[in-house]
Protein backbone atom coordinates (compact mmCIF):
# COMPACT_ATOMS: atom_id res chain seq x y z
CA UNK A 1 0.00 0.00 0.00
CA UNK A 2 1.08 3.46 -1.16
CA UNK A 3 1.69 6.23 1.99
CA UNK A 4 -1.05 7.15 3.13
CA UNK A 5 -1.83 11.25 1.55
CA UNK A 6 -2.46 12.43 4.92
CA UNK A 7 -1.98 10.75 8.68
CA UNK A 8 -3.32 12.76 11.69
CA UNK A 9 -1.99 10.91 15.34
CA UNK A 10 -2.84 12.35 18.25
CA UNK A 11 -3.30 15.42 16.93
CA UNK A 12 -4.23 18.11 19.77
CA UNK A 13 -5.08 21.79 19.78
CA UNK A 14 -5.63 23.88 22.89
CA UNK A 15 -6.10 27.47 23.16
CA UNK A 16 -5.67 29.37 25.99
CA UNK A 17 -3.86 27.98 29.21
CA UNK A 18 -4.52 27.09 33.03
CA UNK A 19 -8.57 27.01 33.87
CA UNK A 20 -9.38 29.00 30.57
CA UNK A 21 -8.11 26.45 28.16
CA UNK A 22 -10.16 25.26 25.34
CA UNK A 23 -9.43 21.79 23.90
CA UNK A 24 -10.65 21.97 20.20
CA UNK A 25 -8.91 19.16 18.79
CA UNK A 26 -8.61 16.23 21.36
CA UNK A 27 -5.93 13.42 19.94
CA UNK A 28 -7.28 13.29 17.00
CA UNK A 29 -6.53 10.56 14.81
CA UNK A 30 -7.02 10.56 10.91
CA UNK A 31 -5.77 8.67 7.94
CA UNK A 32 -6.82 9.38 4.54
CA UNK A 33 -5.35 7.26 1.66
CA UNK A 34 -5.00 7.80 -2.27
CA UNK A 35 -8.26 7.98 -4.15
CA UNK A 36 -10.66 8.38 -0.83
CA UNK A 37 -12.72 11.78 -0.45
CA UNK A 38 -13.13 12.03 3.22
CA UNK A 39 -16.17 15.06 4.41
CA UNK A 40 -15.88 16.01 8.04
CA UNK A 41 -19.13 17.34 9.52
CA UNK A 42 -20.15 19.78 12.06
CA UNK A 43 -22.08 22.55 13.33
CA UNK A 44 -20.26 26.08 13.44
CA UNK A 45 -17.69 26.01 16.34
CA UNK A 46 -17.04 22.50 16.11
CA UNK A 47 -13.35 22.93 15.23
CA UNK A 48 -13.81 22.57 11.85
CA UNK A 49 -12.08 25.20 10.75
CA UNK A 50 -9.24 24.41 13.20
CA UNK A 51 -9.44 20.70 12.50
CA UNK A 52 -8.81 21.98 8.69
CA UNK A 53 -5.97 24.42 9.36
CA UNK A 54 -3.99 22.04 11.35
CA UNK A 55 -4.56 19.55 8.42
CA UNK A 56 -3.55 21.91 5.81
CA UNK A 57 0.05 23.12 7.74
CA UNK A 58 -1.47 26.53 8.25
CA UNK A 59 -1.23 25.89 12.13
CA UNK A 60 1.13 23.90 14.12
CA UNK A 61 -1.04 21.65 16.78
CA UNK A 62 -0.32 21.90 20.23
CA UNK A 63 0.70 17.54 19.95
CA UNK A 64 0.76 14.90 17.71
CA UNK A 65 2.20 14.99 14.38
CA UNK A 66 0.55 15.30 11.04
CA UNK A 67 2.07 13.80 7.99
CA UNK A 68 1.26 14.76 4.45
CA UNK A 69 1.87 12.57 1.29
CA UNK A 70 4.42 10.79 4.10
CA UNK A 71 6.26 14.17 5.33
CA UNK A 72 5.87 15.03 8.80
CA UNK A 73 4.50 18.67 9.31
CA UNK A 74 6.63 19.34 12.85
CA UNK A 75 9.99 20.44 12.55
CA UNK A 76 9.39 22.46 9.29
CA UNK A 77 9.99 26.44 9.57
CA UNK A 78 7.60 28.64 8.21
CA UNK A 79 9.09 28.98 4.70
CA UNK A 80 9.25 25.00 4.59
CA UNK A 81 5.56 25.00 5.24
CA UNK A 82 5.09 27.48 3.08
CA UNK A 83 6.54 25.23 0.34
CA UNK A 84 4.59 22.32 1.28
CA UNK A 85 1.46 23.62 1.20
CA UNK A 86 2.62 25.24 -2.25
CA UNK A 87 3.76 21.29 -3.77
CA UNK A 88 1.95 19.50 -1.59
CA UNK A 89 -1.70 20.90 -0.62
CA UNK A 90 -4.88 22.04 -2.86
CA UNK A 91 -6.58 24.64 -0.77
CA UNK A 92 -10.39 25.38 -1.90
CA UNK A 93 -11.83 28.07 0.49
CA UNK A 94 -15.45 29.18 1.30
CA UNK A 95 -16.65 31.32 -1.76
CA UNK A 96 -14.29 30.59 -4.01
CA UNK A 97 -11.84 33.32 -3.05
CA UNK A 98 -10.28 33.87 -6.26
CA UNK A 99 -7.99 36.52 -6.76
CA UNK A 100 -9.73 39.68 -8.39
CA UNK A 101 -7.56 40.83 -10.36
CA UNK A 102 -6.19 37.65 -12.10
CA UNK A 103 -8.49 36.28 -15.47
CA UNK A 104 -9.47 32.73 -14.94
CA UNK A 105 -6.72 31.10 -16.91
CA UNK A 106 -4.07 33.45 -14.90
CA UNK A 107 -5.90 32.19 -11.96
CA UNK A 108 -4.11 29.08 -12.58
CA UNK A 109 -0.81 29.93 -14.38
CA UNK A 110 -0.26 31.99 -11.05
CA UNK A 111 -0.02 28.51 -8.71
CA UNK A 112 2.37 27.44 -11.31
CA UNK A 113 4.51 29.98 -11.48
CA UNK A 114 4.99 29.62 -7.65
CA UNK A 115 5.25 26.49 -7.96
CA UNK A 116 7.96 27.22 -10.88
CA UNK A 117 6.42 25.59 -13.71
CA UNK A 118 7.66 26.30 -17.16
CA UNK A 119 5.09 27.93 -19.20
CA UNK A 120 4.32 25.61 -21.68
CA UNK A 121 3.60 23.08 -18.75
CA UNK A 122 1.68 25.09 -17.22
CA UNK A 123 -0.33 26.25 -20.32
CA UNK A 124 -1.09 22.86 -21.25
CA UNK A 125 -1.87 21.91 -17.35
CA UNK A 126 -4.75 25.26 -16.85
CA UNK A 127 -6.29 24.30 -19.94
CA UNK A 128 -6.91 20.51 -19.15
CA UNK A 129 -8.25 21.02 -16.23
CA UNK A 130 -10.32 24.07 -17.42
CA UNK A 131 -11.44 22.41 -20.24
CA UNK A 132 -12.74 19.35 -17.94
CA UNK A 133 -14.33 21.04 -15.58
CA UNK A 134 -16.08 23.06 -18.27
CA UNK A 135 -14.83 26.69 -17.92
CA UNK A 136 -12.36 26.92 -20.94
CA UNK A 137 -14.60 29.27 -22.71
CA UNK A 138 -14.22 31.69 -19.97
CA UNK A 139 -10.93 31.52 -19.52
CA UNK A 140 -10.40 35.23 -20.17
CA UNK A 141 -12.98 36.03 -17.88
CA UNK A 142 -12.56 38.21 -14.41
CA UNK A 143 -13.61 36.61 -11.31
CA UNK A 144 -16.46 38.92 -11.25
CA UNK A 145 -17.60 38.46 -14.62
CA UNK A 146 -18.64 34.50 -12.98
CA UNK A 147 -21.43 32.70 -11.25
CA UNK A 148 -20.52 31.15 -8.08
CA UNK A 149 -20.78 27.89 -9.33
CA UNK A 150 -18.16 28.68 -12.13
CA UNK A 151 -16.26 30.16 -9.54
CA UNK A 152 -16.10 27.19 -7.16
CA UNK A 153 -15.19 25.14 -10.78
CA UNK A 154 -12.38 27.91 -11.22
CA UNK A 155 -10.85 26.90 -7.42
CA UNK A 156 -10.99 23.25 -7.93
CA UNK A 157 -8.95 23.40 -10.98
CA UNK A 158 -6.18 26.25 -9.35
CA UNK A 159 -6.33 23.69 -6.31
CA UNK A 160 -5.60 20.42 -8.44
CA UNK A 161 -3.40 23.07 -10.51
CA UNK A 162 0.59 21.96 -8.93
CA UNK A 163 -0.64 18.31 -8.78
CA UNK A 164 -1.00 18.57 -4.83
CA UNK A 165 -1.20 15.11 -2.96
CA UNK A 166 -4.13 16.13 -1.33
CA UNK A 167 -6.97 18.72 -1.54
CA UNK A 168 -8.40 20.56 1.61
CA UNK A 169 -12.16 21.77 0.90
CA UNK A 170 -13.37 24.69 3.42
CA UNK A 171 -17.37 24.73 2.81
CA UNK A 172 -17.13 24.92 -0.92
CA UNK A 173 -20.83 24.35 -1.21
CA UNK A 174 -21.76 27.38 1.23
CA UNK A 175 -21.85 30.11 -1.20
CA UNK A 176 -24.02 28.15 -3.55
CA UNK A 177 -27.46 26.06 -4.27
CA UNK A 178 -28.50 22.80 -3.77
CA UNK A 179 -27.42 21.59 -7.05
CA UNK A 180 -24.65 23.90 -7.79
CA UNK A 181 -23.33 22.85 -4.71
CA UNK A 182 -23.66 19.19 -5.78
CA UNK A 183 -22.35 20.00 -8.86
CA UNK A 184 -18.96 21.25 -7.19
CA UNK A 185 -18.93 18.19 -4.55
CA UNK A 186 -19.23 15.99 -7.72
CA UNK A 187 -16.50 17.39 -9.77
CA UNK A 188 -13.90 17.64 -6.36
CA UNK A 189 -15.02 13.56 -6.38
CA UNK A 190 -14.24 13.24 -9.83
CA UNK A 191 -10.97 14.44 -9.77
CA UNK A 192 -9.92 12.47 -6.69
CA UNK A 193 -10.52 9.61 -8.91
CA UNK A 194 -9.07 10.54 -11.99
CA UNK A 195 -5.82 12.21 -10.33
CA UNK A 196 -5.26 9.46 -8.10
CA UNK A 197 -5.30 11.71 -5.07
CA UNK A 198 -7.00 12.45 -2.31
CA UNK A 199 -9.67 15.32 -0.58
CA UNK A 200 -11.02 16.35 2.38
CA UNK A 201 -13.91 18.64 3.07
CA UNK A 202 -15.42 20.19 5.52
CA UNK A 203 -18.70 20.86 5.30
CA UNK A 204 -22.41 21.39 7.75
CA UNK A 205 -24.10 20.40 4.80
CA UNK A 206 -25.44 16.84 4.79
CA UNK A 207 -26.99 16.85 1.82
CA UNK A 208 -23.38 17.20 -0.48
CA UNK A 209 -22.36 13.51 1.09
CA UNK A 210 -23.16 11.31 -2.00
CA UNK A 211 -19.73 11.17 -3.26
CA UNK A 212 -17.72 10.80 -0.12
CA UNK A 213 -16.13 7.75 0.04
CA UNK A 214 -16.16 8.26 3.94
CA UNK A 215 -18.54 11.17 6.72
CA UNK A 216 -17.01 11.94 10.05
CA UNK A 217 -18.59 13.76 12.63
CA UNK A 218 -16.51 16.31 14.48
CA UNK A 219 -17.56 15.93 18.09
CA UNK A 220 -15.71 17.06 21.15
CA UNK A 221 -12.53 17.39 19.61
CA UNK A 222 -12.33 13.56 18.32
CA UNK A 223 -13.68 12.59 14.32
CA UNK A 224 -16.61 9.85 14.80
CA UNK A 225 -17.10 7.64 11.58
CA UNK A 226 -20.83 7.38 10.56
CA UNK B 1 5.66 40.86 -10.00
CA UNK B 2 3.30 38.81 -11.91
CA UNK B 3 0.71 39.61 -9.31
CA UNK B 4 2.01 43.50 -9.17
CA UNK B 5 1.43 43.99 -12.92
CA UNK B 6 -1.70 42.34 -13.18
CA UNK B 7 -3.33 43.56 -10.50
CA UNK B 8 -2.68 47.39 -12.21
CA UNK B 9 -4.27 46.72 -15.19
CA UNK B 10 -6.99 45.44 -13.54
CA UNK B 11 -7.67 48.90 -10.80
CA UNK B 12 -6.53 50.59 -13.61
CA UNK B 13 -8.61 53.85 -12.23
CA UNK B 14 -7.33 53.21 -8.50
CA UNK B 15 -3.40 53.32 -9.52
CA UNK B 16 -4.03 55.98 -11.79
CA UNK B 17 -5.23 58.55 -9.64
CA UNK B 18 -2.44 57.65 -7.30
CA UNK B 19 0.32 58.46 -10.01
CA UNK B 20 -1.29 61.41 -10.79
CA UNK B 21 -0.96 62.46 -7.07
CA UNK B 22 2.63 61.21 -7.26
CA UNK B 23 3.16 63.10 -10.88
CA UNK B 24 1.79 66.57 -8.94
CA UNK B 25 3.83 66.23 -6.00
CA UNK B 26 7.15 64.89 -7.95
CA UNK B 27 6.87 67.83 -10.58
CA UNK B 28 6.25 70.16 -7.42
CA UNK B 29 9.47 68.92 -5.98
CA UNK B 30 11.77 68.91 -8.97
CA UNK B 31 10.31 72.38 -10.07
CA UNK B 32 11.04 74.17 -6.40
CA UNK B 33 14.22 72.54 -6.78
CA UNK B 34 15.04 73.68 -10.40
CA UNK B 35 14.10 77.56 -9.12
CA UNK B 36 15.69 77.27 -5.71
CA UNK B 37 18.65 75.89 -7.55
CA UNK B 38 18.21 78.85 -10.39
CA UNK B 39 17.63 81.55 -7.66
CA UNK B 40 20.78 80.21 -6.05
CA UNK B 41 22.77 80.69 -9.20
CA UNK B 42 21.08 84.45 -10.27
CA UNK B 43 21.85 85.31 -6.72
CA UNK B 44 25.53 84.75 -6.50
CA UNK B 45 26.65 83.24 -9.71
CA UNK B 46 29.65 85.69 -9.32
CA UNK B 47 31.14 83.80 -6.61
CA UNK B 48 30.22 80.30 -7.33
CA UNK B 49 31.93 80.47 -10.99
CA UNK B 50 35.02 81.99 -9.54
CA UNK B 51 37.97 79.81 -9.96
CA UNK B 52 38.89 79.76 -6.04
CA UNK B 53 38.03 77.34 -3.46
CA UNK B 54 38.83 79.17 -0.42
CA UNK B 55 38.67 82.54 0.65
CA UNK B 56 40.75 84.83 3.56
CA UNK B 57 38.72 87.28 5.26
CA UNK B 58 39.16 89.24 8.30
CA UNK B 59 38.07 87.38 11.57
CA UNK B 60 36.01 89.27 13.00
CA UNK B 61 34.02 90.24 9.68
CA UNK B 62 31.71 86.99 10.40
CA UNK B 63 32.55 85.46 6.93
CA UNK B 64 30.79 88.32 5.10
CA UNK B 65 33.01 89.71 2.56
CA UNK B 66 31.95 93.52 3.05
CA UNK B 67 32.60 94.00 6.18
CA UNK B 68 35.96 92.26 5.96
CA UNK B 69 39.37 94.29 5.20
CA UNK B 70 42.48 93.25 4.33
CA UNK B 71 45.60 95.29 3.24
CA UNK B 72 48.38 94.49 0.27
CA UNK B 73 50.83 93.08 3.22
CA UNK B 74 48.31 90.28 3.55
CA UNK B 75 47.93 89.71 0.01
CA UNK B 76 51.66 89.29 -0.82
CA UNK B 77 52.16 87.02 2.79
CA UNK B 78 48.91 84.81 1.38
CA UNK B 79 51.31 84.73 -2.01
CA UNK B 80 53.80 83.65 -0.70
CA UNK B 81 52.89 80.62 0.94
CA UNK B 82 49.84 80.07 -2.10
CA UNK B 83 51.81 81.31 -4.87
CA UNK B 84 51.30 84.41 -6.93
CA UNK B 85 48.64 83.05 -9.45
CA UNK B 86 46.94 81.10 -6.43
CA UNK B 87 45.74 84.22 -4.55
CA UNK B 88 44.07 87.32 -5.68
CA UNK B 89 42.92 90.31 -4.20
CA UNK B 90 38.98 90.94 -4.37
CA UNK B 91 37.45 94.32 -3.14
CA UNK B 92 33.51 94.21 -3.61
CA UNK B 93 31.05 97.38 -3.46
CA UNK B 94 27.74 97.75 -3.90
CA UNK B 95 26.37 100.81 -5.68
CA UNK B 96 23.69 102.11 -7.78
CA UNK B 97 24.67 103.47 -11.54
CA UNK B 98 22.88 105.26 -13.51
CA UNK B 99 22.91 105.20 -17.26
CA UNK B 100 23.56 107.72 -19.63
CA UNK B 101 21.61 106.79 -22.78
CA UNK B 102 18.76 103.82 -21.20
CA UNK B 103 17.54 106.41 -18.77
CA UNK B 104 17.62 103.74 -15.84
CA UNK B 105 19.01 103.02 -13.05
CA UNK B 106 19.89 99.52 -11.52
CA UNK B 107 21.52 98.51 -8.51
CA UNK B 108 24.66 96.49 -8.94
CA UNK B 109 28.07 95.73 -7.01
CA UNK B 110 31.46 96.58 -7.75
CA UNK B 111 33.83 93.96 -7.94
CA UNK B 112 37.71 95.48 -8.30
CA UNK B 113 39.95 92.75 -9.43
CA UNK B 114 43.33 92.19 -10.59
CA UNK B 115 42.78 91.76 -14.22
CA UNK B 116 45.47 89.71 -14.80
CA UNK B 117 45.19 87.69 -11.69
CA UNK B 118 42.94 84.30 -11.68
CA UNK B 119 39.06 86.64 -11.12
CA UNK B 120 39.41 88.38 -14.09
CA UNK B 121 36.32 88.33 -15.58
CA UNK B 122 36.03 86.24 -19.15
CA UNK B 123 34.62 88.66 -21.00
CA UNK B 124 31.90 87.33 -23.50
CA UNK B 125 30.83 90.52 -26.03
CA UNK B 126 33.21 93.32 -26.42
CA UNK B 127 36.46 93.74 -25.18
CA UNK B 128 38.00 93.37 -21.54
CA UNK B 129 39.95 95.60 -19.88
CA UNK B 130 44.06 95.62 -18.60
CA UNK B 131 45.31 97.00 -15.26
CA UNK B 132 46.00 100.36 -17.19
CA UNK B 133 42.73 100.69 -18.52
CA UNK B 134 41.08 104.25 -16.89
CA UNK B 135 37.19 104.44 -16.58
CA UNK B 136 36.54 101.67 -18.58
CA UNK B 137 34.57 98.56 -16.81
CA UNK B 138 33.28 95.11 -17.72
CA UNK B 139 29.70 94.45 -16.99
CA UNK B 140 27.90 91.45 -16.35
CA UNK B 141 25.00 90.80 -19.23
CA UNK B 142 22.05 91.21 -17.16
CA UNK B 143 22.44 94.94 -17.44
CA UNK B 144 21.82 94.88 -20.74
CA UNK B 145 18.33 94.25 -19.66
CA UNK B 146 18.32 97.94 -18.11
CA UNK B 147 18.96 99.44 -21.68
CA UNK B 148 22.96 99.09 -21.38
CA UNK B 149 25.11 98.45 -23.88
CA UNK B 150 28.83 98.44 -24.85
CA UNK B 151 29.58 101.25 -25.53
CA UNK B 152 27.18 103.24 -22.93
CA UNK B 153 28.64 105.27 -20.45
CA UNK B 154 27.38 104.47 -16.71
CA UNK B 155 27.57 106.92 -13.30
CA UNK B 156 28.48 105.42 -10.01
CA UNK B 157 26.25 107.43 -7.74
CA UNK B 158 28.23 107.31 -4.97
CA UNK B 159 31.24 108.48 -6.03
CA UNK B 160 30.15 110.25 -8.82
CA UNK B 161 32.34 108.59 -11.42
CA UNK B 162 31.61 107.62 -14.91
CA UNK B 163 32.61 105.00 -16.44
CA UNK B 164 32.67 102.99 -20.32
CA UNK B 165 30.96 99.82 -20.73
CA UNK B 166 33.74 97.86 -22.85
CA UNK B 167 32.56 94.47 -22.41
CA UNK B 168 30.21 91.80 -20.92
CA UNK B 169 30.44 88.55 -18.80
CA UNK B 170 27.94 85.84 -18.65
CA UNK B 171 26.58 84.97 -14.82
CA UNK B 172 28.09 87.21 -13.05
CA UNK B 173 25.54 88.23 -10.07
CA UNK B 174 26.51 89.09 -6.41
CA UNK B 175 23.33 89.55 -4.34
CA UNK B 176 21.38 89.58 -6.86
CA UNK B 177 22.81 92.04 -8.90
CA UNK B 178 24.58 92.57 -11.65
CA UNK B 179 27.97 92.70 -11.06
CA UNK B 180 30.40 95.33 -13.12
CA UNK B 181 34.47 94.38 -13.17
CA UNK B 182 36.71 97.28 -12.37
CA UNK B 183 40.36 97.14 -12.39
CA UNK B 184 42.57 98.12 -9.00
CA UNK B 185 43.05 101.73 -10.57
CA UNK B 186 39.58 102.78 -11.12
CA UNK B 187 39.03 100.94 -7.48
CA UNK B 188 41.79 103.74 -6.00
CA UNK B 189 39.86 106.55 -7.81
CA UNK B 190 36.79 105.18 -6.34
CA UNK B 191 37.97 105.24 -2.86
CA UNK B 192 39.17 108.71 -3.27
CA UNK B 193 35.40 109.57 -4.56
CA UNK B 194 34.58 108.47 -1.24
CA UNK B 195 36.69 111.54 0.72
CA UNK B 196 39.17 109.10 1.74
CA UNK B 197 42.96 110.35 1.11
CA UNK B 198 45.34 109.06 -1.08
CA UNK B 199 46.71 107.15 1.52
CA UNK B 200 43.94 105.64 3.29
CA UNK B 201 42.85 103.92 -0.15
CA UNK B 202 46.14 102.70 -0.73
CA UNK B 203 46.19 101.03 2.98
CA UNK B 204 42.65 99.77 2.85
CA UNK B 205 42.40 98.44 -0.86
CA UNK B 206 40.60 95.02 -0.24
CA UNK B 207 38.33 93.19 0.91
CA UNK B 208 39.04 89.77 0.47
CA UNK B 209 42.02 87.39 -0.89
CA UNK B 210 40.59 84.84 -3.41
CA UNK B 211 42.32 81.42 -3.08
CA UNK B 212 42.82 78.71 -4.93
CA UNK B 213 44.93 76.33 -2.47
CA UNK B 214 44.59 72.91 -0.93
CA UNK B 215 43.88 72.38 2.15
CA UNK B 216 47.16 71.86 3.79
CA UNK B 217 48.00 75.26 2.93
CA UNK B 218 44.89 76.70 4.64
CA UNK B 219 46.36 76.24 8.12
CA UNK B 220 49.58 77.74 7.33
CA UNK B 221 47.71 80.80 6.09
CA UNK B 222 45.84 81.14 9.07
CA UNK B 223 48.88 80.91 10.77
CA UNK B 224 50.86 83.71 9.12
CA UNK B 225 48.35 86.16 8.22
CA UNK B 226 47.17 86.37 12.32
CA UNK B 227 43.81 88.61 12.04
CA UNK B 228 42.35 86.30 9.12
CA UNK B 229 39.98 83.67 8.66
CA UNK B 230 39.93 81.17 5.35
CA UNK B 231 36.97 79.64 4.73
CA UNK B 232 35.61 77.37 1.94
CA UNK B 233 33.59 78.99 -0.86
CA UNK B 234 30.49 77.50 0.34
CA UNK B 235 30.64 79.24 3.47
CA UNK B 236 31.58 82.49 1.74
CA UNK B 237 28.52 82.06 -1.25
CA UNK B 238 26.33 81.33 2.25
CA UNK B 239 26.93 84.59 4.08
CA UNK B 240 25.97 86.37 0.83
CA UNK B 241 23.24 88.51 2.39
CA UNK B 242 19.95 86.86 1.56
CA UNK B 243 21.47 83.60 0.42
CA UNK B 244 20.55 81.70 3.27
CA UNK B 245 17.28 82.86 4.40
CA UNK B 246 16.14 82.44 0.59
CA UNK B 247 17.80 78.51 -0.19
CA UNK B 248 16.90 77.66 3.25
CA UNK B 249 12.71 78.26 3.01
CA UNK B 250 12.93 76.85 -0.33
CA UNK B 251 14.87 74.02 1.23
CA UNK B 252 11.78 73.76 3.77
CA UNK B 253 9.30 73.31 1.03
CA UNK B 254 11.37 70.46 -0.89
CA UNK B 255 12.05 68.59 2.11
CA UNK B 256 8.17 69.04 3.23
CA UNK B 257 7.39 68.17 -0.48
CA UNK B 258 9.62 64.80 0.12
CA UNK B 259 7.59 64.05 3.24
CA UNK B 260 4.16 64.54 1.73
CA UNK B 261 5.17 62.26 -1.07
CA UNK B 262 6.28 58.93 1.06
CA UNK B 263 3.29 59.94 3.22
CA UNK B 264 0.48 60.17 0.31
CA UNK B 265 2.10 56.91 -1.07
CA UNK B 266 2.72 55.13 2.06
CA UNK B 267 -1.37 55.82 3.25
CA UNK B 268 -2.75 55.23 -0.16
CA UNK B 269 -0.96 51.56 0.23
CA UNK B 270 -1.93 51.04 3.16
CA UNK B 271 -4.98 51.48 3.14
CA UNK B 272 -5.22 49.35 -0.22
CA UNK B 273 -3.47 46.66 1.56
CA UNK B 274 -5.69 46.51 4.78
CA UNK B 275 -8.86 46.12 2.27
CA UNK B 276 -6.82 43.35 0.63
CA UNK B 277 -5.83 41.32 3.90
CA UNK B 278 -8.03 38.74 3.09
CA UNK B 279 -6.38 38.46 -0.16
CA UNK B 280 -3.16 38.09 0.66
CA UNK B 281 -4.16 35.27 3.67
CA UNK B 282 -5.32 33.72 0.91
CA UNK B 283 -2.49 34.07 -0.90
CA UNK B 284 -0.07 32.85 1.03
CA UNK B 285 -2.54 29.70 2.43
CA UNK B 286 -1.63 29.06 -1.70
CA UNK B 287 2.24 29.09 -0.60
CA UNK B 288 3.15 32.07 -1.46
CA UNK B 289 6.30 33.00 -0.31
CA UNK B 290 6.32 36.34 2.05
CA UNK B 291 9.42 37.74 -0.04
CA UNK B 292 7.63 37.53 -3.30
CA UNK B 293 4.02 39.39 -1.61
CA UNK B 294 6.50 42.12 -0.19
CA UNK B 295 8.57 42.11 -3.72
CA UNK B 296 4.96 42.66 -5.10
CA UNK B 297 4.17 45.46 -2.91
CA UNK B 298 7.16 47.23 -3.17
CA UNK B 299 7.29 46.40 -7.06
CA UNK B 300 4.09 48.19 -7.50
CA UNK B 301 5.50 51.49 -5.45
CA UNK B 302 8.52 51.04 -7.63
CA UNK B 303 6.76 50.96 -11.00
CA UNK B 304 4.15 54.16 -9.61
CA UNK B 305 7.08 56.07 -8.44
CA UNK B 306 9.29 56.04 -11.85
CA UNK B 307 6.48 56.31 -13.81
CA UNK B 308 5.17 59.38 -11.94
CA UNK B 309 9.02 60.74 -12.06
CA UNK B 310 9.05 60.32 -15.91
CA UNK B 311 6.28 61.87 -16.64
CA UNK B 312 7.04 64.60 -14.06
CA UNK B 313 10.95 65.14 -15.79
CA UNK B 314 8.51 65.74 -19.44
CA UNK B 315 6.37 68.52 -17.52
CA UNK B 316 9.38 69.98 -15.45
CA UNK B 317 11.72 70.48 -18.99
CA UNK B 318 8.67 71.55 -20.73
CA UNK B 319 8.07 74.13 -18.43
CA UNK B 320 11.33 75.29 -18.50
CA UNK B 321 11.17 75.91 -21.87
CA UNK B 322 7.98 77.96 -21.37
CA UNK B 323 9.10 80.21 -18.27
CA UNK B 324 10.38 83.64 -19.40
CA UNK B 325 13.99 84.38 -18.82
CA UNK B 326 13.34 86.56 -15.44
CA UNK B 327 12.62 83.62 -13.69
CA UNK B 328 15.32 82.17 -12.65
CA UNK B 329 15.31 78.28 -12.94
CA UNK B 330 18.60 75.92 -13.24
CA UNK B 331 18.06 72.33 -12.94
CA UNK B 332 21.48 70.56 -13.71
CA UNK B 333 21.92 66.47 -14.10
CA UNK B 334 23.16 65.76 -10.60
CA UNK B 335 20.44 67.42 -8.97
CA UNK B 336 17.83 65.64 -10.97
CA UNK B 337 19.34 62.36 -10.19
CA UNK B 338 19.86 63.19 -6.41
CA UNK B 339 16.36 64.33 -6.44
CA UNK B 340 14.62 61.30 -8.46
CA UNK B 341 16.70 58.65 -6.23
CA UNK B 342 15.41 60.45 -3.19
CA UNK B 343 11.80 60.71 -4.44
CA UNK B 344 11.61 57.03 -5.38
CA UNK B 345 13.89 56.26 -1.72
CA UNK B 346 10.87 58.09 -0.04
CA UNK B 347 8.22 56.19 -1.53
CA UNK B 348 9.60 52.66 -0.92
CA UNK B 349 10.45 53.79 2.72
CA UNK B 350 6.65 54.84 2.64
CA UNK B 351 5.35 51.56 1.19
CA UNK B 352 7.51 49.19 3.84
CA UNK B 353 4.44 50.15 6.27
CA UNK B 354 2.37 47.92 3.85
CA UNK B 355 5.15 45.49 3.67
CA UNK B 356 5.17 45.15 7.42
CA UNK B 357 1.17 45.16 7.39
CA UNK B 358 1.44 41.64 4.77
CA UNK B 359 4.12 40.50 6.56
CA UNK B 360 1.56 40.34 10.26
CA UNK B 361 -1.58 38.79 8.10
CA UNK B 362 -1.36 34.88 9.11
CA UNK B 363 -2.65 32.65 6.13
CA UNK B 364 -5.00 31.14 8.72
CA UNK B 365 -7.21 33.59 8.13
CA UNK B 366 -8.01 32.43 4.73
CA UNK B 367 -9.87 29.44 6.83
CA UNK B 368 -13.59 29.59 7.85
CA UNK B 369 -13.95 32.81 6.06
CA UNK B 370 -17.30 33.54 4.11
CA UNK B 371 -17.46 36.50 1.64
CA UNK B 372 -14.18 37.57 -0.87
Amino acid sequence: MSTAKLMMKQVTQTYGDGDGAMTVLNQLDLTVNEGEFVAVLGPSGSGKSTFLSAAGALLTPTSGEIFIDGEPLSHKDKSELTELRLRKIGFMFQSAQLLPYLKVEEQLLYVAKLAKLSTKEAKERSSYLLKRLEIWERRNHYPEKLSGGQKQRVAIARAWMNKPAILFADEPTASLDFSRGREVVRMIADEVTSEGKAAVMVTHDERMLEWCNRVYHLQDGVLVEQ
Amino acid sequence: MFLALREMRHSKARYSLIIVIMLLVSFLVLFVTGLARGLAYANISAVENMPANYYAVQKDADHAFRRSQLSAAELSAARSIAGEQNAASLAVQMSTITADQADAKADVTFFAVDMNGMLAPKVTQGTGITNETQGSVVADSKLEESGVTIGSTIKDQASGLTFKVAGFVDDNSYSHTPVVYINTLDWKAMRQGFGQSGKDAEAVPYNVIALKISSAQVSDITEKLGNVEVITQKQAIASIPGYSAEQNSLLMMIVFLFVIAAFVLAVFFYVITIQKTSQFGILKAMGTKMSYLAWSVVGQVLILSVASLAVSLLLTFGMNMGLPDSMPFQLEGQTILLTCMLFVGMSLLGSLISVARVARVDALEAIGRAGA
